[in-house]
C-alpha cells in the first residue's frame, strides 16, 4: 500500500507537481456567482466509492483533494482506508483540510460526492464540514456549453476535448469498488494503486477544466439545439 | 350502444312503493323474496357517548376544533388522548366512520405545537394518505396552527422531497416508502428522526399475512434507526374490527399496547340479510348466479332513491356488474353517469375523480373491489351489497360498515355465490351472526422475510456485536450475508459492502415485484390505460383475455412478460373471459407426521407450481360457455408449508373399485376439508389453498369439465398411470404464500377435528349425490351412479377419521 499510514488503516499519499498556471483570481461568472474566487481558496476533490447504489450503504474508501500552493505548484493529497474502522479518521483528516472560506471544485460533486460524504459524516456522528462551503460543480457549465456537441459530458470526455489528456492504463471508475474490495479481502494492491492513479488524474483534469470553463463567462448554450 | 328498455320495470314496481330507507328496503325484500333470505338480523344502533374537549389541549387546537363544529369528543377519542398523554402505545379499534383519525390527530398536533415534535403517519395506500393530509390542512387552516403536513410517496417530486424532510411536522407516507426510500436514506431525514415523537399506523388490520410480517420487520428497522438518533417514538395504531386487536398491534410493534375498543360514535341500526340465489336445479344443487341477484338488489336500491355500493370479488366481476347496472341507469349518454366502477388498476387520477364524484353525491351506484374496504372517503351510503363472501368476517363487517348515515338505518346484503364457503355460511346464519371477527396473524420471524429485512437493516446501519434483531441475535443471519459477500466483518462490526440497494429487491406486498401496464394500441396510438399487479397478471392479462376498464372491453393481443406490458385493443365482443388454472405440489421436507385413521397426516414444506392452462369465453347475461383458448405463461412457483393426508395403496384397493373412484373421492374430500379448514383457522380463503396429487409430485388431479378427477402429469397434460405404478393420492392444504405464514401448523394440530368436521359437512348436506356446498359441483349423470361423488368423498374421509 503506497503512502504513509497516518492512523490505523488510513493511508495518505502526497504529490506536488507542476500543473498549469492559474491566474490569482478565478472568474466564476460561469457559475453565476457575483465575485471571482481567489485561487488559493480552491480545493478540488473527488471520492472513490464502494458503488453507485446510494443510500446509507455506500461509502467512500478514497478521498482525493488538490490545490495550488502559494508557489504555484499543484499539491495532490489522497486518503485511502484499508479498514472500515479507519473511516472516521479519514473523515476527520479531510475535515481538517477545509477552511471556512474553502471553495470546493468537483465534477458532479454537488449531486454525488458531497451528499455521500454528508451521509458518512452523519453516520460517524461528526459535523459535516462541507456544510456552507462554496462549491463549483463543473459538470453543469460543461453540460450547458457542450451537451449535444460531444458524445457525452463525462470528465474523461471533457479532459480529452479541452486538455488533450489521453489516459494510459486507466482503471475505469466502475472497477474501483471491486479493486478496493479485493484488497480489503486480502488480495493484491495492484488495482487499488491504479484507482489512486485514476483519482489523481481526475483531480488534475478538474483543475484544467476549471481554468477552461472559467474563461467562458456566463456562456450561452452551444449553437446546437439542446434536446 | 342502443338504449335498452327497462325490462325490469314491472317486477321492480312490486317492491318499490313509497320512499325507502335501509329498514324499509330490508322489509320489502324480506317479504318479496322470503325464500331466498336465509338469515336476517339487526345490529342495533347506539347512542353516542361523549366527553368534553380535554382541558390540557392547546387552546389554539381546541379553538380550531370548535370552529369546525367539534365541541366535544367521542368517548374513545377522549380515552385515546388520556392514554397517549400517559406515554402509552395505543391501539384504537372502532368501526368505519367513528372518527378514529382524531384519536391520533390531537396528540400529534398538540406535540407539534408545544414541542415542535414530528410525526410519521403510515397508511396502506396513497389515496388514504392524501385524504388524511387534506383533513389535517383544513384543521390547521381553521386554527392557524402553523403545523406543516405533507404526503411523501412515490408521486412526490424530487425537488419537494428535501423541503419535506426538513420542514415537515407530519409526514404522511406508506410502509413501502418507509422501507424503500426513507430508512435506506435515513441520514437525509436526520432532523426529522431526531425530533420524531409519534408514529401513527392506520388500518393495521391490513398488515397481516405476508404483508404484515414484512411491515413488522420494517417497524423493527424503524426503531433501530430511531435508536441511532436517540429517540423512542410513541406508537398510535388504528384498526377496523378484528378479533385480536391488542395482540395484533403488539405483534406489529413488539411493545405492550393499550387497546381502546369501545366506540363512542353514534350509529343507526344496521339491517343485515343473508341471501341465497334461488335453486335452479335442486338435484344438482345448482343455483342462480350471485351476480344476477346482486344486480337485482342494487337496482332496486337505486330505483328507491338510495345510494348503493356493491362489492365484487374480482376486477372482472366489478366490470360485469358495472355494465349490467349501466345498462339500466346509464343508457342515455347525454346525462352524467350514475354508476361507477372503482378498483385497483385504474390510474390514480381516475380513482381520485371517482372519489370526488362519490363524495359530491352525483353517483348513485358504485361497484368496487376491496379497494374501498379501507377508509377512502366516499361520503355516505345507504345500502351495501356483497357479491359473494369476501373471505372473512372482518372484511364482511367492514364492508357493511360502509353503509350508514349518522342515525339512519342502513342495509347490508350478503349474496352467496356458488362457492362452498359462501354456501356454508348462508346455510348456517347462526355461525355468521355469532362468529367473532378473524384474528389477524403475522409471522414476523418467518426466515425468508427476516433475512430480507436483516439485509436491509445492515445496509442502513452496521450491526455491532450480538445486536438483536427480531427473535434474537442477528449473528447467524449476518454470517449468511457475509458468505454471500454483501457484508464484511471487521472486529465486531458487520458493514455493508456490496454495490446494491437491498430494499429495491424486497417488495412488502408481493412475491415478485413489478406491476404490468396495460397499453391500448387502438388506432395506432399507444396509451397506458391501466396497471395490473404481478400476481393478478396470469389470470387477467393472458393473450386473448378480455380486459374490462370502466366496462369497456379490451382484448389482450400480446403480453410482454419481461417488459411487464400487455398490449390491448378496443373490442366489441359479447363475452368475457375466465382463466382456468391448475396447481401441483411436491413435498420437500416433513416436519411432523401422525396416523390419521387408516392413513397418515403430515405437515411440512412443499413446492407449489401454479399454471394457467387456458381460458373460457363466457357470454354476457346467459353465462354460457362459448369457447376455450390456450394460455402459455410461465408457471408461478412457491415454496410454502402445507398439511396433507394420504392413504396407503392397499387401503385404497380394498375400499374402492378402481383408481378413478379413489381420485374422485379425494377430490371431494379435499373440497370439504378446504371449506372447514378455512373456517377453522379463520383464514382468508385465498390464503389457504387445496390440491390433490401424488405424494411424489409425479402427477396431480384436476377436475375435468365433467367434474371428475383427471390425472395430469408434470407438463399439465392428461396422463394415464401404468397399472403397476405406485398410487398414493394425497390431499394438500397449503399456505398460499412463499415460506408460509403459519397456517399449516394450527391445521396440523387440529387435523382430527378437521376430518371430523368435513365428514359432518358432507354427511349432513341436503344434496343427494354431492353439490357445491360439500364435495363440489357434480354432473347429472353422477346422480344415478351407485357410487356418488358424495359417497366416495365420505369413504375417503371415513378412512382418515381418527379411530
Amino acid at each position: 500500500m503506497p503512502g504513509e499510514e497516518i492512523a490505523s488503516g488510513l493511508f495518505l499519499t502526497e504529490a506536488v507537481v507542476d500543473w498549469l498556471s492559474p491566474p490569482p483570481l478565478i472568474d466564476t461568472t460561469f457559475a453565476r456567482w457575483d465575485e471571482a474566487v481567489g485561487t488559493a481558496r480552491l480545493l478540488h476533490f473527488d471520492t472513490e466509492t464502494t458503488g453507485l447504489a446510494g443510500g446509507t450503504g455506500t461509502r467512500a474508501f478514497m478521498i482525493g483533494a488538490a490545490h495550488w500552493e502559494q508557489n504555484g505548484r499543484f499539491r495532490i493529497r489522497q486518503l485511502t482506508i484499508t479498514t472500515m474502522a479507519a473511516e472516521t479518521a479519514m473523515l476527520r483528516t479531510f475535515a481538517g483540510w477545509l477552511r471556512d472560506d474553502t471553495v470546493l471544485v468537483s465534477y458532479n460533486g454537488k449531486s454525488y460526492d458531497a451528499p455521500l460524504l454528508a451521509t458518512r459524516y452523519r453516520l460517524a456522528r461528526l459535523p459535516n464540514p462541507l456544510t456552507g462551503l462554496g462549491h463549483l460543480d463543473l459538470l453543469h457549465p460543461v453540460r450547458r456549453r457542450w451537451k449535444g456537441v460531444w458524445e457525452n459530458c463525462r470528465l474523461a470526455t471533457a479532459e480529452r476535448q479541452l486538455l488533450g489528456v489521453v489516459r494510459d492504463d486507466d482503471l475505469p471508475g466502475s472497477e474501483a469498488p471491486a479493486a478496493w474490495l479485493a484488497y480489503l479481502r486480502g488480495g493484491p494492491a495492484t488495482n487499488l494503486r491504479r484507482v489512486a492513479h485514476h483519482n489523481a488524474q481526475d483531480l488534475r483534469s478538474l483543475a484544467g477544466v476549471l481554468l477552461r470553463v472559467s474563461g467562458l463567462g456566463a456562456c450561452p448554450p452551444a449553437a446546437v439545439p439542446i434536446a | 350502444m342502443n338504449a335498452l328498455p327497462d325490462r325490469y320495470q314491472a317486477s321492480d314496481d312490486l317492491v318499490l312503493r313509497g320512499p325507502s330507507d335501509g329498514r324499509a328496503l330490508a322489509q320489502r325484500l324480506s317479504k318479496r323474496y322470503a325464500e331466498r333470505i336465509t338469515g336476517s338480523f339487526v345490529v342495533p344502533g347506539r347512542e353516542g357517548s361523549f366527553a368534553p374537549l380535554p382541558a390540557d389541549l392547546p387552546p389554539a387546537l381546541a379553538h380550531a376544533l370548535r370552529s369546525r363544529g367539534i365541541d366535544a369528543l367521542y368517548s374513545h377519542q377522549a380515552e385515546a388522548w388520556v392514554a397517549t398523554q400517559r406515554g402509552e402505545q395505543v391501539a384504537i379499534v372502532t368501526p368505519t366512520a367513528s372518527g378514529k383519525s382524531l384519536c391520533y390527530t390531537l396528540p400529534v398536533l398538540s406535540a407539534a405545537m408545544k414541542q415542535g415534535a414530528k410525526a410519521l403517519y403510515l397508511f396502506p395506500t396513497k389515496a388514504l394518505a392524501q385524504d388524511q393530509v387534506a383533513d389535517l390542512l383544513e384543521l390547521n387552516k381553521a386554527g392557524e396552527l402553523g403545523v406543516k403536513a405533507f404526503t411523501f410517496d412515490g408521486d412526490t417530486p424530487g425537488d419537494a422531497r428535501q423541503a419535506i424532510r426538513l420542514h415537515g411536522d407530519i409526514v404522511v407516507s406508506n410502509p413501502d416508502m418507509l422501507h424503500q426510500a426513507i430508512l435506506p436514506h435515513h441520514t437525509k431525514w436526520a432532523q426529522f428522526f431526531e425530533n420524531l415523537r409519534y408514529v401513527v399506523i392506520d388500518e393495521v388490520h391490513t398488515y397481516r399475512g405476508v404483508f404484515g410480517s414484512h411491515v413488522a420487520n420494517v417497524i423493527r428497522r424503524l426503531k433501530r434507526v430511531c435508536a441511532f438518533y436517540g429517540v423512542t417514538p410513541q406508537f398510535i395504531l388504528c384498526s377496523a374490527t378484528i378479533g385480536n386487536p391488542k395482540e395484533h398491534a403488539e405483534a406489529l410493534i413488539e411493545q405492550p399496547v393499550t387497546a381502546i375498543t369501545q366506540s363512542g360514535a353514534p350509529s343507526g341500526d344496521r339491517h343485515v340479510l343473508l341471501w341465497n340465489p334461488p335453486v335452479i336445479n335442486p338435484d344438482l344443487g345448482l343455483r342462480a348466479s350471485a351476480r344476477s341477484q346482486t344486480n337485482r338488489i342494487a337496482r332496486l336500491a337505486i330505483k328507491a332513491g338510495m345510494k348503493a355500493l356493491v362489492f365484487a370479488q374480482s376486477r372482472t366481476m366489478v366490470e360485469v356488474l358495472t355494465k349490467y347496472l349501466k345498462d339500466v341507469f346509464d343508457h342515455d349518454p347525454r346525462k352524467p353517469p350514475r354508476i361507477r366502477a372503482y378498483r385497483g388498476g385504474y390510474l390514480p387520477t381516475e380513482r381520485r375523480a371517482a372519489e370526488r364524484e362519490m363524495r359530491a353525491g352525483s353517483i348513485d351506484g358504485i361497484v368496487s373491489t376491496s379497494a374501498l374496504e379501507l377508509g377512502v372517503d366516499i361520503g355516505s351510503l345507504d345500502v351495501v351489497v356483497l357479491n359473494g363472501y369476501p373471505g372473512s368476517m372482518a372484511a364482511t363487517w367492514q364492508r357493511f360498515g360502509r353503509a350508514g348515515r349518522r342515525q339512519q338505518p342502513a342495509l347490508g346484503v350478503l349474496v352467496a355465490s356458488s362457492d362452498p364457503l359462501d354456501q356454508y355460511l348462508v346455510r348456517h346464519p347462526e355461525f355468521f351472526e355469532g362468529a367473532p371477527p378473524e384474528h389477524a396473524r403475522i409471522a414476523a420471524d418467518q426466515p425468508l422475510i427476516l433475512l430480507d429485512h436483516i439485509r436491509c437493516a445492515a445496509f442502513e446501519l452496521p450491526f455491532v456485536g450480538d445486536e438483536v434483531f427480531g427473535p434474537g441475535a442477528a449473528t447467524p443471519w449476518l454470517e449468511v450475508l457475509g458468505e454471500e459477500g454483501v457484508l464484511h466483518r471487521e472486529g465486531d462490526r458487520w458493514e455493508w459492502i456490496a454495490d446494491s440497494y437491498p430494499a429495491n429487491a424486497v417488495s412488502l406486498r408481493s412475491v415478485a415485484d413489478g406491476n404490468f401496464v396495460v397499453v391500448d394500441r387502438t388506432g395506432g396510438k399507444q396509451t397506458i390505460i391501466a396497471e395490473v399487479d404481478y400476481t393478478a397478471v396470469p389470470v387477467t392479462l393472458y393473450e386473448g383475455a378480455i380486459h374490462m376498464i370502466q366496462s369497456v372491453p379490451y382484448q389482450v393481443e400480446r403480453l410482454d412478460w419481461e417488459g411487464r406490458k400487455a398490449f390491448v385493443t378496443r373490442t366489441h365482443v359479447d363475452y368475457y373471459t375466465d382463466a382456468i388454472d391448475y396447481t401441483k405440489l411436491k413435498v420437500l421436507d416433513c416436519f411432523g407426521s401422525s396416523s390419521a385413521g387408516r392413513g397418515e397426516a403430515h405437515h411440512g414444506e412443499v413446492h407449489v407450481v401454479r399454471r394457467v392452462a387456458g381460458y373460457k369465453k363466457i357470454r354476457y347475461y346467459t353465462h354460457e360457455n362459448i369457447g376455450y383458448g390456450p394460455v402459455n405463461l410461465p408457471d408461478q412457483e412457491l415454496h410454502t408449508t402445507a398439511v396433507w393426508w394420504q392413504l396407503a395403496q392397499r387401503e385404497l384397493e380394498q375400499a374402492f373399485d378402481g383408481r378413478q373412484q379413489a381420485l374422485d373421492g379425494f377430490l371431494g374430500a379435499a373440497y370439504a376439508l378446504h371449506i372447514v379448514a378455512t373456517v377453522a383457522v379463520m383464514a382468508e380463503s385465498r390464503d389457504l389453498q387445496k390440491s390433490v396429487g401424488s405424494a411424489d409430485g409425479a402427477w396431480f388431479v384436476a377436475s375435468d369439465i365433467a367434474g371428475r378427477g383427471q390425472l395430469r402429469g408434470m407438463d399439465g397434460q392428461p396422463m394415464a398411470l401404468a397399472p403397476d405404478a405406485p398410487f398414493t393420492p394425497t390431499v394438500y392444504l397449503y399456505d398460499a404464500f412463499p415460506g408460509g405464514v403459519g397456517l399449516s401448523a394450527p391445521l396440523f394440530e387440529r387435523r382430527e377435528d378437521l376430518v371430523r368436521m368435513a365428514m359432518t359437512l358432507v354427511d349432513r348436506c341436503d344434496c343427494m349425490a354431492g353439490c357445491p356446498a360439500c364435495v363440489g359441483p357434480i354432473l347429472a349423470a353422477d346422480e344415478a351412479a351407485a357410487d356418488t361423488p358424495k359417497a366416495l368423498a365420505l369413504r375417503v374421509l371415513g378412512l382418515l377419521v381418527a379411530l
